[in-house]
C-alpha cells in the first residue's frame, strides 16, 4: 500500500516536473517571439511615452482635484494646494512639512522614498534660498538608487544560487529516499513530500524571477500564461509552508498527543499539504482579477497578498506552538531518564535548532519588515538567505546528516566495494562492513518501530522517535 | 534555564501578536481603520485604472473626461480626491510587509529596475534649486463653462481632445 502510494507520488511528481519544463519552454518561446517582434519594430514604445503619460495623467487629476472643492473655511494661514510639476500637493497648514512617496516616473526614482514640501509659518510654500523659487525636495528620490540597484541584483543572485544549491541537494536526497526502499516509513514519506514541495517551489521561483520579472516585454504584453504562472507560484509557495505545517502536526501527534496511536492516516496530510493551499491561491486570483488586475500580477504593493501570506503565517504560528510543546515534552521525558542537566539542555537546544528550519519557525521569529532603509535592507538579506537556502538546510539536516541514511549509504558503499573492489586480502574491510550492516539493520528497525508502536507503548517508541530526530550525535558533536 | 528559554519564545510570539492587538485595543482607531481600508481598496482600484491608461497609448480616455467632468453624476471624482488627500500625508508602506513576502518584493523590484520603457534617470536640473515646485499656474477653471441643462448645472469643456493636447504641450514646455 505504502509502496503504491509512493509510486503514485513519484509519478505525479514526474508529471508536474514535465509540466513545469513545458512551461519554461513556453516562456522561452514567448520571449524569443517578443524579441523578434521587437526587432521588427524598434520604435514601438516612444522614448518618453510612459513617463510623459504618467506625468500628464497626474497633472490632469491634480487640476481636477484643485478645481473640485476649493471653498474651504480658513481660519489660519494655509499653503494653497498646488501642482508642482511632478506631484500634487494638498492644502497644508502652516509650519507643517508635507510628505509623499516619490513618483515612479523615472527608473532611478525609488517609490519607497519620500518627497517633502515645506509650508512655512507665513502660509507660503518654501522658497529655495538659492533661486528664490518655490521648491519641492525631490533629492531623496534618487539618492540611494544605485545602491538599491546593486542590492536588488545581489538579492537576485543570492536567490538564484540558493535555489540552485537547494535543488541539487534536494534532488540528491529525494533520490536517496526513493532508491533505498529500506528507508521508507511515514516520517520519510512526509519528508519526501516536503522536499518535493521545496523542489517545485524552487523551480517556479527561479522561472518567475528570471523569465517573468526580468522580461519587460512579456510583462508588457501581459499574456494569460504569466498570470497562470503567478498563480502556480503562489500555490506552490503555500504548499511548501503547509507541508512544514504537516511535519509539525505529524511530529506533535507522534510525540505529544498519540503515543499509543497506530499508524497515522496520511490522507489528511496530503489534503492539507497539496489541497488546502489551492483555496487561498484561488481566492487571491479571483480578488486580484477584480480589484488589482495589474500586468502579470507582479506588483507587491497590494494588500491582497495577505490572502496568501495570512494563512501561511497562521500555519507557522501553529508550528511554533508545536515546537514549544515538543521541546517541553522532550525536556520532561529526558528528565525522567536522570541525565545530567547540561547534556539535557544541550539536547533540547539541539532539537530546537534542528526543528526550526523544518517547521519554518524563523519566519515567525522575524515577522515584520522594519521601517528604516538600512534595517530593512539587512532584514531583506537575512530573509532571503533564510528563505532560499532553507531547502539546502533541510536536505542537509534531514537527509545527509540523518543517521539512518548515513548507515544505509555506508552499507551500500561497502557492498559495492566488496563486489567490485579487490577482494583479496581485505578482510578488515569486510568485517567492518558486516558490523555496519548490523548497525544499519537495527537503525532501520528503529524506523519501523516508530511507525508501528507495537512493542514500545510507553514512551519507548517516543525515545526512538527522538533518537532518530536527534540522531545527530555524530554530525553535531 | 527552561523557564528562560520558554519565556524567550513566548516573547517572540507576543511581539508577533502585539502588532495586531495594538490596533484593536484602541477603539477610536477602529473607525479610522475601516475608513482607511475602504479608501485603500479604492486606491488600489484607482491605481490600476491609472496603469491601464498608461498602457493604452491615449493617456486620457474620452470616457474618463466625460465622467470626471460631471462631479455629481459620477463617484469617480470622489475616489480621486480621496486618494490625493491620503497621498499627501501617507507614510505607511503599501503592500505586504511580512517576512515571507520578500520574494514578491524582489520580483517587483527587479521588474521596476529593468523597466526600459521609463526614462532612465530623472532630469537633474528639475531636482536642483532651479527645478520643480516653482510653477504656480492659474487653474484651468476659466476653460470650463457652466451650462444649465435639464435643471442641472453642467460644466462643459469646449473640445476635450484639444485640452489634452494643450496639457501635453504645457508639459513639454516644462
Amino acid at each position: 500500500m505504502a509502496k503504491r502510494k509512493m509510486d503514485s507520488i513519484g509519478q505525479s511528481g514526474m508529471v508536474a516536473l514535465i509540466l513545469l519544463c513545458s512551461l519554461t519552454k513556453i516562456f522561452v518561446k514567448a520571449s524569443l517571439e517578443v524579441n523578434e517582434t521587437h526587432q521588427q519594430h524598434p520604435n514601438v514604445y516612444h522614448d518618453m511615452g510612459v513617463t510623459r503619460n504618467k506625468i500628464v495623467t497626474a497633472q490632469f487629476e491634480c487640476y481636477q482635484k484643485i478645481m473640485k472643492d476649493n471653498t474651504q473655511s480658513r481660519e489660519e494661514p494655509m499653503c494653497n494646494r498646488t501642482w508642482d510639476g511632478w506631484l500634487c500637493w494638498d492644502d497644508t497648514k502652516s509650519g507643517i512639512v508635507s510628505e509623499q512617496h516619490c513618483p515612479d516616473y523615472f527608473q532611478d526614482f525609488d517609490p519607497s522614498e519620500m518627497v517633502t514640501k515645506i509650508c512655512t509659518d507665513s502660509g507660503h510654500w518654501f522658497l529655495h534660498p538659492e533661486s528664490n523659487r518655490t521648491w519641492t525636495n525631490y533629492t531623496r528620490c534618487n539618492e540611494h538608487t544605485n545602491e538599491g540597484r546593486v542590492t536588488a541584483m545581489n538579492h537576485f543572485y543570492l536567490t538564484v544560487i540558493g535555489h540552485g544549491l537547494s535543488l541539487t541537494s534536494l534532488f540528491i536526497s529525494l533520490g536517496i529516499f526513493f532508491h533505498f526502499k529500506s528507508l521508507s516509513c511515514q516520517r520519510i514519506t512526509l519528508h519526501k513530500n516536503l522536499f518535493f514541495s521545496f523542489v517545485l517551489n524552487s523551480v517556479i521561483t527561479i522561472i518567475w524571477l528570471t523569465a517573468v520579472a526580468n522580461n519587460q516585454e512579456l510583462v508588457q504584453r501581459n499574456p494569460t500564461s504569466c498570470k497562470v504562472s503567478q498563480f502556480i507560484h503562489l500555490y506552490l509557495f503555500g504548499c511548501n509552508y503547509f507541508w512544514m505545517l504537516c511535519e509539525g502536526i505529524y511530529l506533535h501527534t507522534l510525540i505529544v498527543v498519540a503515543v499509543f496511536a497506530e499508524k497515522q492516516n496520511l490522507m489528511w496530510y496530503y489534503l492539507l499539504g497539496w489541497g488546502f493551499p489551492l483555496i487561498p491561491a484561488c481566492i487571491h486570483a479571483i480578488a486580484r482579477s477584480y480589484y488589482y488586475n495589474d500586468n502579470c500580477w507582479i506588483s507587491s504593493k497590494t494588500s491582497l497578498l495577505y490572502i496568501i501570506h495570512g494563512p501561511i503565517c497562521a500555519a507557522l504560528v501553529v508550528n511554533l506552538f508545536f515546537l514549544l510543546n515538543i521541546v517541553r515534552v522532550l525536556i520532561t521525558k529526558l528528565k525522567v531518564t536522570h541525565q545530567a542537566e547540561s547534556s539535557l539542555y544541550m539536547k533540547a537546544v539541539r532539537a530546537t535548532l534542528i526543528l526550526v528550519p523544518l517547521l519554518g519557525i524563523q519566519f515567525v521569529l522575524l515577522p515584520y519588515k522594519p521601517g528604516g532603509r538600512v534595517s530593512s535592507e539587512i532584514y531583506d538579506y537575512i530573509m532571503h538567505i533564510l528563505m532560499h537556502y532553507q531547502g539546502l538546510l533541510v536536505a542537509t539536516i534531514f537527509c545527509f546528516f540523518n543517521g539512518e541514511v548515513q548507515a544505509v549509504l555506508r552499507r551500500h558503499w561497502n557492498q559495492y566495494q566488496i563486489q567490485f573492489g579487490s577482494s583479496v586480502g581485505n578482510h578488515s574491510d569486510a568485517l567492518r562492513s558486516a558490523s555496519y550492516t548490523a548497525s544499519s539493520i537495527t537503525e532501520v528497525q528503529g524506523c519501523y518501530t516508530i511507525d508501528s508502536h507495537t512493542e514500545h507503548m510507553n514512551g519507548k517508541g517516543f525515545h526512538d522517535a527522538e533518537a532518530s530526530m536527534l540522531k545527530s550525535d555524530s554530525p553535531f558533536a | 534555564m527552561k523557564l528562560i528559554f520558554q519565556s524567550f519564545l513566548y516573547c517572540c510570539l507576543l511581539a508577533t501578536v502585539a502588532h495586531c492587538v495594538e490596533l484593536e485595543v484602541n477603539p477610536e482607531l477602529k473607525k479610522r481603520i475601516s475608513i482607511w481600508l475602504g479608501s485603500r481598496l479604492r486606491r488600489d482600484l484607482d491605481s490600476v485604472s491609472v496603469e491601464k491608461t498608461e498602457e493604452s497609448e491615449h493617456f486620457v480616455r474620452p470616457e474618463d473626461i466625460r465622467d470626471t467632468l460631471l462631479p455629481h453624476s459620477s463617484t469617480d471624482i470622489n475616489v480621486r480626491t480621496k486618494r490625493s488627500k491620503n497621498s499627501a500625508n501617507q507614510s505607511r508602506r503599501q503592500g505586504c510587509s511580512l517576512g515571507t513576502c520578500t520574494v514578491h518584493d524582489l520580483a517587483h523590484r527587479l521588474h521596476q529596475l529593468n523597466n526600459k520603457l521609463k526614462i532612465g534617470s530623472a532630469p537633474i536640473d528639475k531636482i536642483s534649486p532651479q527645478g520643480y515646485g516653482r510653477r504656480r499656474r492659474s487653474l484651468p477653471v476659466h476653460r470650463v463653462t457652466l451650462r444649465l441643462e435639464q435643471g442641472r448645472l453642467r460644466p462643459v469643456w469646449s473640445i476635450t481632445d484639444s485640452q489634452v493636447h494643450k496639457l501635453e504641450a504645457l508639459l513639454r514646455r516644462t
